[in-house]
């Protein structure tokens, strides 16, 4: 279980024309994940996603809050001590291409950690390669076959499918995939999906998942909890699966809407949203961050910060002023 | 100079057209005889994975195809231009940019790093004689004032001062410009934002019908295809395997390989369990088989002919096929040839792209 409380990032440029130039990367935002759960991040990119995802995998340095890790609060730790509860959640880049290294082949990619391992743990080496092999058949692949190759003689799917198994080489508890199926071949991203699925039921891994395609959250779980984050604040959080049949954030309506309709297949939302211009991040605003490019904003949106919270009639939690149902999402033709 | 108006959209024959590539291994077929036609005035989206051979059909429109690769055998005919494929030299080069517009990925290296936008526009009228270079000017403000920027500020600017949305934009503006009206969109909204990917499409679409334009989107994206495309071609391991109105592809797919990638896609809606990912992966150049089918290591409805013989055309409705396991399936239910009442073909040669856009909800 890995919670986070009140985290806040900012990021600020130094020397050159820009020097002074402040990015609130995260502006307090709350988060909490069981183990063997999973939970999506979505949003734009410069939302904070990335930056909130590197911050719970250990890599980026927060401001303020406090990230917990199965009851034991990591601010007190010294970075030494911090590292062997940082180990156990591993990331998962979007990028399988330049995740490997090029000169290595497979087997000496597992090889290197695993090794460590075996010697932290005193187990003999050949335990190693069992490991490998293992793993390899794990992540859905012929260990004969991948073992003794390098990373160009692979496809996009199956390098994805190394760099998973990479990271269990550390027994994870946690795997945070960041945009990791962006950059597969169409036809093989469900395979990715239905693996880390799979991981988190058979190992009990949890999965967090970062992605600008709230789609593919749906496929790593249809228990997961859905965080949709604009400019660094999470506006609207709860099930993947009522976020998106009822958003009520005029946000993630936006969001929701700009997804492409399968036309033929499916009959677009009746009541679309549609921001009212583009992303602007220069403004400082006093309210509602999303206010500006909001079709329904009124006088209070500007003047006042809405919070993350629940409502009467909503399951979810959000942060606005005026949540309301929208019909956005496609629906399926039925087949006569 | 560029306001001729009356210039109408060029229909786009494309005919057995074969690239290769040149390769320790030999010359190995990127793409092997590719008809496609574009209607005058359609958007035609061309969809495929890595590896389908969808850019290099893009790269034959303009003739453009990188040693070591070459066209190797076929024709694309372009009304008004003739065959691209022989065109060398000067000529080629005036109609690159006149005649056919392209429109690179977006957030990629497209644009000069080291020039302002304005410079660049200034570049490319100079370079295709444009007599009237503020007239020019005057053209790309209006273009990037109807996409909803500020023009003048736009081409004082370095494409670091933009963002991809924008970018992508000026990018449109660069391709139209000079008046053409045939445009090849490159994967035009990989690596951008889902509200920005909506907004560039419309208006692609928009533009696509206010100038009277012949489109052709290439893209890995069948979301987008279907947003923006009247006609849709699917193509696996360097050929067509599926065309037709997108609404009837989608809708009805023939080719098991439309099938299993329609089923393949993560949706927003419908049951998480009826989605199957393909199994196998997409050949590379390397592998793309000489003999049969291209996609018969991983179809579920592989024949003993399907290893030998290359995949006859089969047309049902509105659409074409290339595929043994469809051909034996019409011939059982005696469907094939027998053209549908109603299809889109006839909308579109009735009304133009419009008439397309306007039927699409009522589709069954």
């Amino acid at each position: 279980m890995i919670t986070g409380k009140n985290i806040t990032k900012t990021f600020r440029q130094r020397g050159g024309v820009l020097a002074g130039r402040e990015v609130r990367a995260l502006r307090g935002v709350d988060f909490a994940i069981e183990k063997g759960g999973a939970a999506s991040f979505i949003g734009e990119s410069g939302c904070g996603k990335t930056t909130l995802g590197r911050i719970i995998a250990g890599l980026e340095t927060h401001d303020s809050g406090e990230i917990t890790i199965d009851g034991t609060p990591m601010s007190p730790l010294k970075p030494r001590r911090r590292e062997p509860y940082f180990r156990r959640i591993q990331l998962i880049h979007q990028d399988p291409y330049s995740a490997l290294n090029p000169t290595r082949t497979i087997h000496q990619t597992l090889n290197a950690p695993l090794a460590l391992r075996a010697r932290q743990t005193r187990r003999p080496q050949s335990w190693v390669d069992e490991r490998a092999e293992e793993l390899l058949a794990l992540v859905g692949l012929d260990p004969g076959y991948v073992l003794p190759r390098y990373p160009h003689q692979l496809s996009g799917g199956m390098r994805q499918r190394v760099v998973i198994a990479r990271a269990l080489t550390v027994d994870p508890d946690m795997l945070v995939a960041d945009e990791a199926v962006s950059m597969i071949d169409v036809s093989l991203r469900l395979g990715i999906l239905g693996l880390l699925k799979d991981l988190r039921e058979r190992l009990g891994v949890s999965v967090l998942f970062i992605t600008h395609d709230v789609a593919t959250a749906r496929y790593i779980g249809d228990d997961g909890e859905l965080y949709v984050i604009y400019r660094g604040q999470v506006v609207e959080r709860g099930h993947v699966e009522t976020i998106i049949s009822d958003p009520v954030h005029p946000y993630t309506q936006s969001l929701l809407s700009a997804i492409p309709v399968l036309h033929g297949l499916e009959r677009p939302g009746e009541q679309p949203v549609v921001p009212t211009e583009a992303l602007d991040e220069s403004h400082h605003d006093a309210g509602c961050l999303f206010a500006r490019r909001c079709p329904f904003r009124t006088e209070r949106c500007v003047a006042e910060l809405p919070v993350l919270g629940h409502a009467e009639g909503t399951p979810q939690e959000h942060a606005c002023f005026h949540p309301e149902r929208r019909s956005v999402v496609a629906t399926p033709i039925g087949r006569g | 100079m560029s306001v001729t108006p009356e210039k109408k959209a060029p229909g786009v024959r494309v005919s057995g057209l074969s690239v290769v590539y040149r390769t320790s291994a030999g010359e190995l077929p990127a793409i092997s005889g590719i008809d496609l036609d574009l209607v005058p005035g359609t958007i035609t989206g061309v969809v495929g994975e890595s590896g389908s051979g969808k850019s290099t059909l893009a790269l034959s429109l303009l003739n453009a195809v990188q040693p070591p690769g070459r066209i190797s055998a076929g024709s694309v005919e372009i009304d008004g231009l003739g065959d691209v494929v022989k065109l060398r030299g000067e000529e080629l080069r005036k109609a690159r940019g006149r005649h056919i517009g392209y429109v690179f990925q977006a957030a990629q290296n497209s644009l000069n790093p080291l020039k302002t936008v304005g410079k660049q526009l200034l570049d490319l009228g100079r370079s295709h004689d444009v007599a009237d270079l503020r007239g020019l000017v005057r053209e790309a403000k209006d273009l990037l004032g109807r996409m909803g920027m500020d023009g003048a500020r736009v081409l004082d600017s370095h494409q670091h001062e933009l963002s991809g949305g924008m970018r992508q934009r000026v990018g449109i503006m660069l391709a139209l410009v000079l008046n053409a009206h045939l445009v090849v969109l490159d994967e035009p909204t990989t690596a951008l934002d889902m509200i920005t990917q909506a907004t560039i499409l419309r208006i692609v679409r928009e533009v696509h019908e206010e100038r009277g334009l012949t489109t052709l989107v290439i893209t890995h994206d069948l979301g987008v295809v279907a947003e923006v495309a009247d006609r849709l071609a699917v193509m696996y391991g360097g050929q067509v395997v599926e065309q037709g109105p997108t609404m009837e592809v989608l809708g009805a797919p023939r080719h098991p390989y439309t099938q299993g990638l329609l089923r393949a896609i993560p949706r927003l809606v419908g049951d998480i369990d009826e989605a199957t990912a393909l199994p196998g992966r997409p050949p590379t150049l390397g592998t793309i088989p000489e003999r049969g089918c291209v996609f018969r290591d991983r179809c579920v409805l592989r024949m003993d002919v399907c290893e030998t013989e290359k995949p006859p055309v089969v047309s049902l409705g509105a659409s074409i096929a290339l595929c043994h396991a469809v051909e034996a399936a019409a011939d059982r239910d005696g469907r094939a040839d027998i053209p549908r009442a109603g299809g889109l073909q006839e909308v579109v040669g009735a009304q133009g792209a419009t008439g397309v856009h306007e039927v699409r909800g009522e589709q069954p």
